[in-house]
């Protein structure tokens, strides 16, 4: 690497951290605006375009090889998938919080009566 | 660039190398990702079904010191990128231990910014404990529990990648032969991928609802 490329690349990582103060201030500053569901959206959606910043230019995905472009879409696409099959389920699953019980006999300990163990 | 490498289906060894290093890095990443994954589940089921009580809790999380500590992460993973490209250029080589030592400067710093967060949740109740202060908002101690196993386990990647680049910047002052850049690039990537957990970390604990 030349001293020329190596500067525009150092300038490259400022104006990277510059974005993602920017964004993490814009983000802040979002949550004291009252936008309904709109809060989590944006507070979510500036996350995922910081997180883009960070894997694209820091750890370089931009110009990485074809095989680790694989390992890491295999990634987010393998969360995606788990987390959507997890959703599924609790989404579909009325919920009815119960407040903790503590632990107590279901049957007797003699063994013979106990349904548990037929 | 031969006849051979430019035919359609060529082998591209030129194009595509092997780095060994990171691949393997970027392979670990993805176990931790869905890792810290199961986690961002638990807390989308707990937001989604007691959004009240998760509101109440995240506004009892001490914003400013959250924040602060966003930027010095994102301060250090600009700083170990800018470390790796030293390294990586014999004009600027000199540079990577300096920023190296910069890097776990910050991962410092921003463990000691957490643990007086943590001194205040303690003082305010907030551990979910017998105790816990906001008892009577449903969902607000499933909030804490989540938000003490994410920035806990957080903090112990970040303390296992402070002993690695300190390891680094202590090899590459001495000249330790094992330090190469590629090296250093696949520790950079752990150091990087943590700061990203983080970055998603913030709005999910600290801006669920600051508004009054």
């Amino acid at each position: 690497m030349n001293s020329t490329s190596f500067r525009d690349h150092a300038r490259a990582l400022a104006l990277a951290w510059a974005a993602l103060i920017g964004l993490m201030l814009a983000s802040l500053g979002s949550a004291y605006l009252r936008l309904g569901v709109g809060n989590a959206a944006v507070g979510i959606a500036i996350a995922i375009v910081k997180s883009a910043i960070v894997v694209w230019l820091f750890m370089r995905l931009r110009t990485s090889s074809a095989t680790v472009r694989i390992v890491a879409a295999t990634a987010l696409a393998t969360l995606l998938l788990l987390v959507g099959l997890s959703g599924v389920d609790y989404a579909t699953r009325r919920s009815e919080p119960a407040a903790f019980e503590p632990a107590r006999q279901v049957s007797s300990v003699a063994g013979d009566a106990s349904p548990s163990k037929r | 660039m031969s006849a051979v490498s430019t035919a359609p289906f060529a082998p591209h060894a030129a194009a595509d190398p092997a780095r060994p290093a990171q691949l393997g890095m970027w392979i670990f990443l993805a176990t931790e990702l869905l890792f810290f994954g199961g986690l961002l589940v638990a807390y989308a089921y707990g937001r989604t079904h007691w959004p009240l009580g998760f509101a109440a809790a995240s506004r009892h999380t001490h914003v400013v010191l959250g924040t602060v500590n966003t930027a010095v992460l994102l301060t250090s993973s600009a700083v170990i990128a800018f470390a790796v490209a030293c390294a990586e250029d014999p004009g600027y080589r000199r540079w990577t231990t300096r920023a190296l030592w910069l890097t776990a400067a910050l991962g410092v710093t921003f463990l000691a910014v957490k643990g007086v967060e943590y001194a205040h949740e303690w003082r305010e109740q907030l551990f979910p404990l017998s105790g816990f202060a906001l008892a009577d908002a449903t969902g607000a101690e499933l909030f804490f529990v989540l938000y003490f196993l994410m920035t806990g386990l957080h903090a112990l990647h970040l303390l296992i990648g402070i002993a690695g680049v300190a390891a680094f910047a202590w090899a590459s002052g001495t000249g330790r032969r094992w330090s190469t850049a590629a090296r250093l690039e696949a520790m950079a990537l752990y150091w990087q991928f943590v700061d990203v957990v983080w970055i998603l970390l913030y709005p999910l604990l600290y801006l669920v609802q600051r508004h009054p």
